[in-house]
């Protein structure tokens, strides 16, 4: 398989090492052995020794979140990551894709989100409209919020109306680049997409990115494949911090307690883990569970759970037993992808909340 | 050879077994085959590293409770199809690996923490657990395992029992199998039973210690209570340079007999220039010797003062805590990729255990063989489990890749030799098989060397718990 000489390495070491095997989040939630880096890795150092058949392993690649629990714990450095992402851009080169992700990925490139939605929600649409007059600040809502979770969308606007800072939303807002970074890695498709955004973004002065994946492609993602952001780039939870502590963002102390998940991409990619507690500090009481801030465990996501649903609900349940366990009744998450994930859980011992929850108090 | 069956045949057993654990839950997909083939083992490594398939399972099963392990092991018994128990593939035995094909069962979604007791002081959970999330468990309530292997995150509870483990804290704590309170098992007929509900009584044998350590061979442990302790109010520790390892030992023996550290680590000058001035910092000509106290504050006090004291005698240098804590701080570094060997190295870990009066003269008698024998091996060693009787050696092998034969037949020949030279080299001196890896079928051929006769109690174990010989065959010379 044509790979880089570092994503080589990576794999033939990393594939007689088990030394992340207590930290995947999928591993974890589905006792798999393949959902490891240590078995992806194997997987592709033989098809590198063609002792197997890349399309053999593809589903297993696909198996994997690129949450980076693996390479935040590798004291070595190496980057599971890295090499995933390779053999995705690889299957697709080769065309050796599974076929659902292919069909995601044909969506992705012609609609701009790999759901195949065409339209808006007309709620959605409405609320975009009242803020379509170009100000300086751009509100980037991102694709899961505008086509999977429009609700939290609306509400997303509501809480930055809150602020008092007039801002804009994109009706015809493009992708990030996000997702086809994830669905097939650095390919000349994904900096496309990427370039196409960033443009858009430099039409502005301050751009707050609701989404913390859309946050971690344009604040890291963007630098690595050479994508240049001049507007000043926030993280929704970072522009709520500042407002909470500016007094922009007045909030009301309530008796509710929440233990947090941190969204990795935050947390561990951004170093951004202090924002959210500000925000929910300034609501409720704040506690801590098990893998917090930088040691975050991933709870699912919109994309996974649209080729692997099981899998996504036993991820996010295994998170909700981690609230359990320290005696939470309340999980406050700032990516709505983790939202919908934990909110698909059928349970009523922790409530999952977002900050539009926990801030418009509905 | 894989377990030979037709496809009609093939294909009516996965629907018994997918009935048995849900469809979801029985793959034969390549990609589980190959990952279930290769364990910790070099030679698996090795082979797949040449590019060679193992030998794989027919079917991967993970059931997620004794009730349905049940239900696998009487469908396996019905067609005599072979099981192999896989915990997380962490072994370096070859112990998980399915050599004659068949079922593979993976524990993984025996995962459940039933019950963090702090009046018992236990954790029941299931087998399948990574350990390092019982830990975590532990944790939450203020308490800790005291198991803390260098596989801590890479292997189950299961696992550990499977092989007879051991972690860096053993000294004071224990081994696994002094961890265990009461535990329940799959029998190869499909019977599930307990275990008596205390390890210590006088109802009989121990029927924890007959299933501990015997790898799958003669039933599958599914739920264990495992111990818990307080987190010590305090852990100190203190970094000590001997000139020689005789002088360690003595000083060792003797500090046993009035008090156990929870750490004990006497490395041979060989390793003591190399891996511990690599990741530590001693430059040192000598053995190094890192020693943790811990417990109740006033305890540990007095303990260390009497560690300072017996030392001294035996002319120690006293190199403060630095060191000890840098170890600490680093134990579990030392497997990472670019500090542990890998390939194109050969290597191994060839630890045996023996009392006082033994255990150096196995260590020179190890040495020798190998480094007469296979003058291309390097040989370093370490003591890291101690006794007020004795103590074991982990010591290693090393051959660098430009010796390492390309082709597979012969890598493994060489690896044999080495180990057979190095293990008969223990047992001719006084030595055991392995102290805490465990056999597998790395090391079943030696197994009959060491017990005699003895071997037969094994053997009839096994006839009657597993007359169809279905449970891991070829593994502890079973």
């Amino acid at each position: 398989m044509n790979m880089s000489e570092k994503s080589k390495a990576h794999v033939d070491s990393c594939r007689f090492c088990w030394m992340c095997h207590h930290i995947c989040p999928i591993g974890n939630a589905t006792g798999q052995e393949r959902n490891t880096a240590r078995a992806r890795a194997l997987g592709i150092s033989m098809v590198n020794r063609e002792s197997i058949d890349l399309s053999e392993i593809m589903d297993n690649i696909y198996e994997c979140a690129t949450c980076g629990a693996c390479v935040h714990e590798c004291v070595t450095g190496w980057d599971p990551v890295m090499f995933t992402k390779e053999t995705r851009l690889q299957a697709a080169l080769e065309d050796k894709l599974p076929e659902y992700i292919n069909k995601m990925l044909d969506s992705a490139l012609e609609l701009g989100n790999p759901y195949g939605k065409s339209e808006l929600d007309r709620a959605l649409a409405d609320a975009i409209e009242t803020h379509s007059d170009k100000n300086d600040l751009l509100f980037w809502l991102g694709t899961d919020a505008r086509y999977m979770a429009s609700s939290e969308g609306i509400r997303a606007i509501k809480v930055m109306e809150k602020t008092g800072v007039p801002f804009t939303v994109l009706a015809d807002e493009t992708a990030s680049g996000a997702q086809l970074d994830f669905l097939i890695g650095g390919a000349e498709e994904t900096k496309e997409q990427m370039l196409r955004a960033a443009e858009v973004m430099n039409g502005y002065k301050t751009v707050v990115i609701y989404d913390p994946n859309d946050a971690k492609a344009v604040m890291q993602t963007y630098k690595e494949y050479g994508v240049e952001v001049k507007a000043s780039v926030m993280t929704y939870t970072s522009y709520l911090a500042e407002a909470v502590e500016s007094g922009k963002l007045a909030l009301k102390k309530t008796d509710k307690t929440v233990v947090i998940q941190d969204p990795y991409q935050l947390s561990r990619d951004l170093g951004e883990s202090d924002a959210i507690r500000t925000v929910a500090g300034a609501v409720a009481g704040v506690e801590e569970m098990l893998c917090n801030r930088d040691q975050t465990a991933w709870a699912g996501n919109i994309l996974m759970a649209a080729y692997m649903p099981e899998i996504i609900k036993k991820v996010a349940a295994r998170r909700i037993f981690n609230a359990k366990s320290v005696g939470a009744k309340a999980m406050l998450t700032a990516s709505v992808s983790e939202y919908v994930a934990l909110r698909s859980v059928e349970q009523d011992e922790v409530e999952i909340l977002s900050l539009e929850d926990l801030i418009l108090g509905e | 050879m894989n377990y030979q069956m037709n496809k009609f045949l093939f294909s009516m057993i996965l629907t018994e077994l997918e009935d048995a654990v849900g469809k979801e839950n029985c793959s034969t997909r390549a990609i589980d085959k190959v990952t279930h083939s290769v364990d910790y083992y070099w030679l698996s490594r090795m082979w797949a590293d040449r590019g060679e398939r193992m030998p794989e399972a027919d079917f991967v099963v993970c059931p997620q409770d004794a009730t349905e392990v049940s239900k696998v092991v009487k469908i396996a018994n019905y067609y005599k199809i072979p099981v192999t128990t896989w915990g997380a593939g962490g072994g370096t035995q070859g112990g998980a690996i399915p050599v004659c094909g068949g079922i593979v069962l993976d524990t993984k979604r025996m995962n459940k923490i039933y019950e963090v007791n702090t009046e018992g002081m236990y954790i029941e959970c299931g087998t399948g657990a990574i350990y390092k999330h019982i830990e975590w468990a532990a944790n939450e309530v203020g308490k800790a395992t005291m198991h803390y292997p260098s596989s801590l995150t890479c292997s189950t509870v299961g696992g550990f029992l499977a092989h007879r483990g051991i972690g860096v804290c053993s000294t004071k704590y224990g081994k696994i199998d002094d961890m265990v309170l009461q535990m329940e098992v799959v029998l190869p007929n499909g019977d599930i039973i307990n275990t008596a509900s205390a390890p210590k009584h006088a109802a009989g044998p121990d029927l924890n210690q007959i299933f501990i350590g015997s790898e799958g061979t003669l039933g599958i442990i599914t739920k264990a209570q495992i111990r818990i302790f307080d987190q010590p109010e305090e852990r100190r520790f203190r970094g000590f340079l001997f000139q020689d390892m005789h002088g360690a030992f003595q000083a060792s023996r003797e500090l046993l007999q009035k008090f156990k550290p929870s750490v004990m680590r006497l490395y041979d000058e060989a390793e003591t220039a190399s891996l511990i001035k690599k990741i530590v910092g001693v430059e040192r000509p000598g053995a190094f010797m890192n020693i943790a106290i811990e417990g109740v504050r006033e305890l540990v006090e007095v303990e260390e003062k009497i560690l300072l004291e017996t030392f001294a005698k035996y002319g120690a240098e006293d190199l403060g805590s630095e060191y000890g804590e840098k170890w600490w701080k680093e134990k579990i570094t030392f497997f990472y990729p670019g500090h542990m060997m890998d390939i194109p190295q050969m290597f191994g870990t060839m630890d045996t255990i023996a009392p006082y009066g033994k255990i150096e003269e196995i260590y020179w008698a190890m040495k020798e063989a190998i480094e007469t024998n296979f003058p291309q091996a390097k040989f370093i060693a370490h003591f890291s489990h101690w006794y007020e009787w004795g103590s074991m050696i982990y010591d290693r092998f090393i051959i660098e890749g430009k010796d390492v034969p390309e082709d597979p037949v012969e890598a493994l020949r060489l690896h044999q030799a080495v180990w057979t030279c190095g293990v008969r080299a223990a047992l001719a001196h006084g030595g055991v098989v392995n102290d805490h890896h465990g056999v597998g079928i790395k090391l079943g051929r030696l197994m009959k060397e060491q017990y005699g006769p003895a071997m037969q109690v094994f053997e009839g174990l096994k006839k009657q718990l597993d007359p169809n010989g279905i449970m891991n065959p070829f593994k502890l010379g079973l």
